[in-house]
């Protein structure tokens, strides 16, 4: 091995006329790459309420609420502030009525504020498929 | 009126109002150029591209809460920056700088001027030594006593490479100097070992990579400066800063014929050539990895000194030829 | 002269997690070293065992945030095995894929560390600029930066696209430029060798009486990988070699890093270029046949061993964690007697620390007689309301 004294002034110099690496972040955003793992948003009206999705969640951040039992209402809460945003809900989900989406500044002054509920009946077609069986 | 041009001297120009300005200045251009040289953008909001930002930090040091260890003693942990500012403030007065008459002696130019400066940035060394004693801190302790070793090791060729043109100029006085390689420019190009020693002692003398050994971050924390904080810190980072502007201002004087010219044009003959010196440093800053003190020690015994005695000699030699 | 103990940590810049490293110095030479460990203990372990298999998954993904893949990859290769699951092909090269854009990813960032321990911040910022091509190229695959959870107990979640591919292999050509690149520049800049070379002698009787892994024990020129010796997924089929170099010291460390990745490149182009078709995984069964199981995986830092008992319900009976950082601790303070403290964090960093993932358990030492003693966590709360003078049944950390 042969010692250069100053080997990484070439290398230097030639960055000094280039744009720099950085990304002006709140300025300037980078690209969202497909399938990126986002927060986990619900399509209320696929949801059978199997709970697959609670059962699986690793982070115990999705609940579901029985509102009313006759009228088959529910209230399902993700808890975005324990979400680690691992997807496997969107994976367990039989239906697809979860998804990630591509938001990553969740950053809020206060975890209550991260918290999403959505409230929803039981679609009927479902129900009948169910009963059914 | 004396008083009154005595006193614009000290405190506006180019006393501390424009040392502090400039020092600001140049600490950002450092900033802003080694950035660059990383491919990152460095400073860029306060101000235009960050201009502000040296002075910002500044203000918020001065505002930020202020520590003195226990058993520190309390009147020297806190008189200690300030003497630092002041030392180098002091020597940045000597730089022949608008302010000076080639044919008289006045009291910030004279006979011997040279070597003050240079025993002014001495004792800001020696400060920082004192103030990493005196946090009684084991980290600051063996900041202060890397900073001694390190003093050993660059304060000779610093002495000998800055003071050889002084002796081809055959005179101890900073505007002499300069004064005789403005009418011999082509002698400095005998000064070239000189100035490559001297750019390297003070690179050493300012404590930044590779010589950062004293506040080495990774192994002893802040170094000397672990327990300084808030108004202390400031004042010690804005020493650091004027040492640099004064250093550079030293080099600029002895090796390229000084600031010539009236009010603006000796600024910024200053400015460019300081500049020049600092861009020089930030280079060095960014190209190379910290090296151990011993390694540094015998670095500067072994290459810095005897090259500085080489020009020492190519000076004693031209100044025959000259004669 | 006279000795002084300094400590370095809990709370150090040279250390980005906490562990403290006790040096007894003389001057500038250290004399003695001594690791206390047991400041980010998170109890996974225990955790791990009030969750089901798929839920562990996320959970020994968040052991180490470099090698996250490693620990879900170990941890899922002996829940299958105890399951006698046989994970299709397509999915184990792509698991090979993750794992080795990771040790690229890893090599990379310890690369920037190492340099900026040492003061070359220049390095630092570059290798560290260079290192998001590979993050991206994660992201692309995995859709996250760092938390890939790719695996999952059968194969792999998520499959390769023919874009995806060409990505990758150009992303590569550029790391391979890269690297290339940084190999001149370290082995050359003076300063750096200076810093680095002859640093942190680890014989090689002593790295292997030590039980050193990873780079630290093939620096010291032992030839063990975990992929050669006990090849676990498809690494028997893929050609490559084992790096190793002879000097003993932090430059023969970097060296085996630097040919690591470039091996870890070839490694990704024959996996992109070899990919067989066919399914990404098989089902996988919610409850675990009763049964032990060990499965071994070489990290970026070196081996990792996970220990699984199951009981035959939905839930793991016991999983132990051996992270390679905590089998490299006794060599490091081989390396640290007798050398200075400006190589105590070169030193450190070389064996690449990853101090949490090592955190098993935690000891109460008693530091006037040197008394050990294994505490329950109830003990602790204990111990601490009455430190604070808390009430009973007040709460212990309020918020
Ligand atoms: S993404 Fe993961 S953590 Fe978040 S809700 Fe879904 S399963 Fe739970
Ligand atoms: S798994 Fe899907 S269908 Fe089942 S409860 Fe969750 S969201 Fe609804």
């Amino acid at each position: 091995m042969k010692l250069r004294p100053g080997a990484f002034i070439p290398e230097l110099l030639k960055h000094l006329f280039k744009k720099p690496a950085t990304v002006m972040y709140p300025f300037e955003k980078l690209n969202i790459p497909k399938d990126f793992r986002g927060t986990p948003v619900l399509k209320p009206e696929l949801c059978i309420v199997c709970r697959a999705c609670v059962r699986d969640c690793p982070a115990f951040a999705i609940e579901i609420e029985t509102l009313s039992e006759e009228e088959k209402k529910y209230k399902m809460t993700i808890h975005n502030d324990r979400c680690i945003h691992c997807a496997q809900c969107v994976e367990s989900c039989p239906t697809k009525a979860l998804f990630m989406d591509d938001g990553y500044e969740l950053s809020t002054d206060s975890r209550r504020k991260l918290k999403i509920a959505y409230v929803y009946s039981r679609p009927k077609k479902t129900a009948q498929q169910s009963s059914e069986k | 009126m004396a008083i009154m041009k005595a006193l614009v001297y000290l405190f506006v120009y180019p006393g501390l109002l424009f040392l502090f300005v400039y020092s600001t200045f140049c600490e950002w251009f450092d900033r802003k150029l080694y950035a660059r040289l990383q491919n990152r953008v460095g400073p860029a909001y306060t101000g235009r591209a960050g201009i502000l930002q040296p002075i910002a930090d500044f203000l918020k040091l001065l505002f930020k809460e202020d520590i003195i260890p226990e058993n520190a003693d309390r009147i020297i942990f806190s008189i200690l920056p300030v003497i630092g500012v002041a030392t180098v403030a002091t020597a940045g007065l000597y730089l022949p700088l608008w302010n000076y008459d080639v044919s008289r002696t006045t009291f910030n130019s004279f006979q011997g001027d040279i070597i003050v400066v240079l025993y002014l940035l001495c004792l800001s060394t020696v400060i920082l030594f004192l103030s990493g004693w005196h946090s009684t801190n084991f980290f600051s302790t063996i900041g202060g006593v890397r900073v001694l070793t390190m003093l050993f090791g660059y304060e000779v060729p610093l002495f000998l490479s800055v003071l050889s043109p002084a002796i081809v100029a055959d005179s101890w006085r900073l505007a002499e100097v300069a004064n005789f390689y403005q009418d011999f420019p082509f002698l400095l190009f005998f000064q070239i070992i000189g100035l490559f020693v001297a750019l390297i002692s003070l690179q050493a003398k300012l404590e930044r990579t590779p010589f950062d050994i004293p506040h080495a971050e990774t192994e002893i924390v802040g170094g000397t400066f672990t327990e300084f904080s808030g108004k202390k810190l400031a004042f010690f980072r804005l020493m650091t800063d004027i040492e640099m502007v004064v250093g550079s201002g030293l080099i600029a004087t002895v090796f390229m014929a000084g600031f010539a010219g009236g009010l603006m044009g000796s600024l910024a003959r200053f400015v460019l050539k300081t500049l020049i010196v600092i861009a020089i440093l930030s280079i060095i800053r960014a190209t190379f990895s910290r090296i151990r003190v011993d390694q540094m020690v015998v670095f500067s015994w072994k290459y810095l000194t005897p090259l500085a005695i080489l020009q020492l000699l190519v000076s004693i030699i031209i100044k025959g030829v000259i004669k | 002269m006279k000795k002084i103990k300094i400590p370095i940590g809990p709370q150090h810049p040279a250390l980005k997690e906490p562990i403290s490293l006790r040096i007894t110095v003389e001057g500038e030479v250290i004399k003695d070293a001594d690791v206390r460990l047991g400041y980010n203990h998170r109890g996974i372990e225990k955790l791990a065992e009030s969750r089901t298999y798929v839920q562990n998954i996320y959970l020994m993904e968040r052991i180490c945030g470099i090698c996250s893949h490693s620990h879900t990859t170990c941890f899922v290769q002996g829940v299958e095995s105890l399951c006698g699951l046989e994970v299709p092909k397509r999915g184990l090269f792509i698991r090979m894929l993750v794992c080795e854009l990771e040790r690229i990813h890893s090599h990379y960032l310890w690369l920037g560390v190492a340099a900026h321990e040492a003061g070359f911040d220049s390095l630092f910022m570059y290798t560290w600029r260079d290192r998001e091509v590979v993050m991206d190229l994660l992201e692309i695959i995995s859709g996250n930066r760092v938390h890939y959870a790719i695996n999952t107990i059968g194969g792999v979640r998520r499959d390769l696209s023919e874009v995806q591919k060409e990505k990758i292999l150009e992303g590569i050509q550029f790391l391979k430029k890269r690297m290339e690149y940084y190999t001149n520049l370290g082995t050359t800049e003076p300063s750096f060798v200076a810093r680095v070379s002859g640093v942190g002698i680890l014989p090689k009787e002593k790295a292997m009486s030590l039980c050193a892994v990873g780079p630290t024990l093939r620096a010291s020129g032992i030839a063990s990988d975990i992929r050669k010796d006990d090849p676990y997924a498809a690494y028997d089929e893929i050609p490559f070699s084992v790096c190793t170099a002879t000097s003993c010291d932090v430059l023969g460390r970097v060296v085996v890093r630097i040919k690591e990745t470039m091996e870890s490149i070839k490694i990704v182009e024959y996996l992109v270029k070899n990919l067989p078709s066919g399914e990404i995984k098989v089902r996988a069964p919610r409850k675990v046949k009763e049964g032990e199981a060990v499965s071994r995986y070489e990290a970026p830092r070196g081996e990792n061993i996970h220990y699984i008992k199951s009981n035959g319900t939905d839930k793991p009976e016991r999983v132990k964690v051996r992270a390679p950082t905590l089998a490299n601790y006794p060599a490091t303070i081989e390396m640290l007697k007798s050398g200075f403290i400006a190589d105590i964090p070169l030193i450190f960093a070389a064996i690449d620390p990853c101090i949490c993932c090592a955190e098993r358990f935690v000891e109460v030492i008693d530091t006037k007689n040197e008394n050990t003693q294994v505490l329950t966590m109830a003990e602790i709360k204990k111990r601490y309301s009455k430190s604070q003078g808390l009430k009973k049944g007040s709460s212990v950390w309020p918020l």
